[in-house]
């Protein structure tokens, strides 16, 4: 199964967050690949405990043990593209509010080392879409990965207020 | 003394015994280390040699594959299992592909510009800095961001990450979701490099354990199992293995004992009096090397217990010549001079060992001269308090008698006989094809079949170094060892494309020598430059302008520090290997380069000899200490030979009786030499030892036959001794032959072969004739 998404990433050491565009994807059970497009083009494959980035010729793998909100992306996301709400239990307490047509999920881990990284996660979705990730770190402002409907709604949306809205589920004005 | 006092003094004794034994085993300081067994080195390759065993980077290695599980949960399981091992004391390095930035502590982190030559060859350019910002703003946008983003501050061209992955060994398996797998895909491996030196079991052991339980907890329930091979694996578990099947045996042999004298002197009392001797001679000769020595080692007590084997058939002529109308006091007298003989010539012979300028030799001749000496004067003056001095006479019993009838029709063998004999055996044993020696080590203790297999599998895959060869360099200090070295790469680099080698690792390759590092630091940007360029590249990106200021402070740090030198890299995870591959002793320095797949050994030391290395073959150099440490043996037992001669013709005093006396052991030796060699068995240490135990007891045997005289009871008596003594000694020796241990067997199968040719020619030879009619 694939999904479009569009990500923003905000870093302290970038003057303004960096807009990518892309497609998430899940050839196996366990393992989730994210194919980026625009700006540049890079595949990562996460997998078997390691996140493997390919840019051109060269590649890079690094652990997941080191980056544990990897982890939880991996399992969470896995979990939330079938749909296994029991495996999401395992690595998660689950909060659910809204309704059918503008949901959100709120994710606090249970892992110790995931927690202390990553404050919760937000999903938002309308129906059975899952529109929009929110991490939100324990340090730091949080990240959003739109996904589905909401990823193709930013086709040319560029401001991040409008994307957090987008995300969110609110009517863009 | 009543029969309740004398077992009273029995326990008294066995207490006493207790005690010592308690204070023996506090001092008792057992070592395992097979260095301290082997005679001082005396060639380069056997200083390394020595070194190897148990410092060497070879000896200390274990190769761990995690297989049986889908490859996602192998590659979770070897990362899990690597950052717990990381964190043991027991474990100095640990490597499974995964680039471990932590192996560089914060504050060597600036030499990371003089450490790697990228920076030094234009890395550090403008041109560089705009391709590396470019990478790291897509860095920052990938799932690894998290990891990227606080290293790329003070490194936005990542040269910490790109050592870490030149540090991996040259050689490495293939990597699958970043960490080293099979050719098949079908295990993960890890190669761990113990703490510990290689040949310490106890510390082996240790490290093995602490493996384990961290596979286990990582393995939480899945299929996956571990396989472990490597010299410190394969020590725990041949120890282990010995160490059951000798206790197994050691059981059997203590009921046996108990059984035989019970039956041979139809009292429960015999078993255990006739044990005190023995655990008097065994705990006083290790009590008395604990004293002695510093460390006492494995081997010592070993070999220590079996020699002492003699100490066994003491008491039994004591009961065999018990009989009413006797003191036991008297009797004890009478024996003495022969009892008193054997052990004295044989301690005479052990004192040898005290001049092999073997430090293990020198504790085994302490331990067996006093474990020996006390056990005789226990049974001297201790026994006889113990002993019933009213038994059955056995000269009276019947079918001793019936027994010693027609063993006294038996022809005996005369001089002519011997000779042809001793001919016939030596011929044998000059003539029997097949090696006469057995120098390899290894096989002394063998590692199962199964083990190696996997051991030879985990070392292909995983390009593990050659355990027989190593290169070797050596010059006045680690400075110029490290310059040489640096000259030897471009060899070893053009060996490995002309595929004469797989991979090899050195010092250098961590740590280049302080002259490189200083050119490097000539070709570094200063300051002005270094801050233009890279306020060009940021400008140009979408960084913020002040995010890598970190970054010029460490180029410059890295351009003014005093080079890094090995030394400086105590206590940090790197220690590990380089202070394997680089002995630096103050008068010297060596580096040893080790090699993977090493396909041609003469031409790998002809291309090396150019840059004043050398090809160093420890196997060879093993040998040659083994062929040494025998030499030495051998020629204490030649010089033990005549001492124990010369002691026995000063007691007896004729000719004639000392030849008898001394024939049957001279015989039974070169009688067991032949038939081990017409068996194909290739003679080691271990049968050298037995050797020497076969030929302490044919001694006794000799001469208690020789003392029985012509007079019939006291030939059945002392017949009657010697019978049980031989089969005591033969079924103890005997459950020894069976085990499946070759260093037990060789023991079991020399002494029983000994034992029995001993009885035999003892009878054929020194039994006198009868006089007077009741025959």
């Amino acid at each position: 199964m694939r999904t479009p998404f569009v990500e923003l990433r905000g870093s302290r050491l970038l003057k303004a967050p960096l807009r990518i565009e892309g497609e998430y994807q899940r050839p196996a059970d366990d393992v989730l690949v994210r194919q980026v497009r625009v700006p540049y083009v890079e595949t990562s494959t996460i997998r078997g405990g390691g996140v493997t980035i390919a840019r051109g010729a060269a590649s890079k793998t690094y652990p997941l043990d080191r980056a544990p909100e990897l982890a939880g992306l991996q399992s969470s996301f896995g979990a939330l593209l079938s749909g296994d709400r029991a495996l999401l239990e395992n690595h998660f307490r689950v909060e659910s509010a809204g309704s059918r047509e503008r949901w959100t999920l709120r994710l606090v881990p249970r892992e110790k080392a995931m927690a202390t990284r990553v404050r919760e996660l937000v999903l938002h979705g309308r129906g059975a879409e899952l529109r929009c990730i929110e991490t939100c770190p324990v340090k730091g402002d949080a990240q959003r990965t739109l996904l589905a409907g909401a990823a193709q709604a930013a086709a040319g949306v560029r401001e991040a207020a409008a994307l957090a809205a987008l995300c969110a589920g609110t009517p863009a004005r | 003394m009543t029969p309740a006092g004398r077992l009273l003094l029995a326990l008294a004794w066995l207490a006493l015994l207790g005690v010592l034994g308690w204070a023996a085993g506090r001092s008792l300081d057992l070592g395992g280390d097979l260095r301290d067994f082997m005679p001082a080195p005396e060639t380069a390759e056997q200083r390394l040699l020595i070194d190897e065993l148990g410092e060497g980077p070879g000896a200390r290695l274990l190769l761990l594959s995690i297989e049986g599980a889908p490859r996602e949960t192998l590659a979770a399981q070897s990362r899990a299992l690597a950052s717990r091992l990381r964190a043991e004391p027991t474990i100095a390095l640990v490597a499974n592909g995964d680039a471990d930035l932590s192996a560089v502590p914060e504050r060597l982190r600036p030499y990371r510009y003089l450490l790697s030559p990228r920076a030094s060859a234009g890395g550090l350019s403008r041109e560089a800095l705009a391709e590396a910002l470019q990478q790291r703003v897509a860095d920052l946008g990938s799932p690894a961001a998290s990891l990227v983003e606080p290293l790329i501050e003070r490194d936005p061209t990542l040269e910490l990450l790109h050592l870490a992955e030149r540090w991996q060994p040259a050689a490495s398996p293939q990597s699958i979701d970043g960490v080293w797998f099979t050719r098949d895909g079908r295990a993960a491996l890890l190669a761990v490099q113990t703490a510990a030196a290689g040949f310490d079991p106890t510390a082996q052991e240790r490290a093995v354990g602490g493996i384990r339980a961290a596979f286990g907890s990582v393995r939480a329930g899945t299929a996956s199992r571990l396989v472990l091979t490597g010299p410190g694996a394969f020590a725990v578990q041949v120890a282990g293995r010995t160490q059951r099947e000798a206790s197994l045996i050691g059981t059997l042999d203590s009921i046996a004992f108990a059984l035989l004298l019970w039956v041979a002197y139809r009292s429960w009392k015999a078993p255990l009096l006739g044990a005190l001797p023995l655990a008097t001679a065994g705990l006083t000769g290790l009590a008395a090397v604990a004293l002695a020595f510093d460390g006492v080692h494995g081997i010592t007590v070993a070999f220590g217990f079996t020699l002492i084997g003699v100490a066994q058939d003491y008491p039994i002529h004591l009961f065999s010549h018990q009989r009413a109308g006797l003191s036991p006091w008297a009797s004890a007298r009478s024996l003495w001079p022969t009892l008193g003989t054997g052990v004295a010539s044989t301690c005479i012979a052990y004192l040898t060992f005290l001049a092999s300028g073997v430090d293990g030799l020198r504790q085994l001749a302490v331990f067996t001269i006093v474990g020996l000496g006390s056990a005789a004067l226990a049974t001297r003056f201790l026994l006889p308090a113990l002993i019933d001095p009213t038994p059955r006479d056995v000269a009276l019993w019947p079918r001793m008698r019936a027994l010693w009838r027609r063993i006294a029709r038996w022809p005996r063998m005369g001089f002519a006989t011997g000779i042809a004999l001793a001919g016939v055996a030596a011929a044998a044993v000059a003539l029997a094809p097949g090696a006469f020696w057995e120098n390899d080590l290894s096989r002394l203790t063998p590692v199962p079949a199964d083990a190696l297999a996997h051991d030879t599998r985990l070392r292909g895959e995983l390009g593990a170094p050659d355990v027989r060869y190593l290169v070797t360099l050596t010059a006045r200090d680690a400075e110029t060892v490290l310059q040489r070295s640096e000259r030897l790469m471009p060899v070893l680099e053009r060996l490995r494309s002309d595929g004469a080698i797989a991979g090899y690792d050195l010092a250098a390759r961590y740590v280049p020598s302080a002259a490189t590092q200083r050119a490097r630091q000539a070709t570094l940007p200063d300051a002005a430059t270094i801050a233009r360029d890279l306020e060009a590249a940021v400008a140009a990106s979408p960084f913020v302008p002040d995010a890598f200021d970190g970054f010029v402070d460490d180029v410059q740090r890295a351009r003014t520090a005093a080079p890094l030198r090995p030394r400086d890299l105590a206590g940090t995870p790197l220690a590990g290997s380089i202070e394997a591959l680089l002995i630096d002793e103050g008068d010297g320095a060596t580096a040893l380069v080790t090699l993977t797949g090493l396909a041609d050994p003469r031409r790998v030391a002809a291309a090396v000899a150019s840059t004043g290395a050398r090809l160093v073959d420890l196997k060879q150099a093993s040998e040659s200490l083994v062929a040494e440490y025998r030499g030495r043996v051998l020629a204490a037992l030649a010089l033990a030979a005549v001492l124990l001669s010369l002691t026995v013709w000063a007691v007896l005093r004729s000719p004639r009786r000392v030849a008898r006396v001394l024939a049957p052991m001279a015989l039974t030796t070169l009688v067991v030499l032949a038939l081990l060699r017409l068996a194909g068995v290739e003679l080691n240490l271990f049968h050298l030892v037995a050797l020497i135990l076969a030929a302490g007891l044919g001694l006794d045997y000799a001469l208690f036959f020789d003392h029985a005289g012509d007079e019939p009871d006291e030939q059945v008596r002392a017949l009657h001794a010697i019978l049980v003594c031989s089969a005591v000694t033969l079924l103890v020796f005997a459950l020894l032959a069976l085990s499946t241990i070759p260093v037990l067997r060789a023991i079991g199968t020399t002494v029983a072969l000994g034992v029995a040719s001993n009885f035999l020619l003892a009878l054929l030879i020194v039994r006198r004739p009868v006089h007077g009619a009741n025959a």
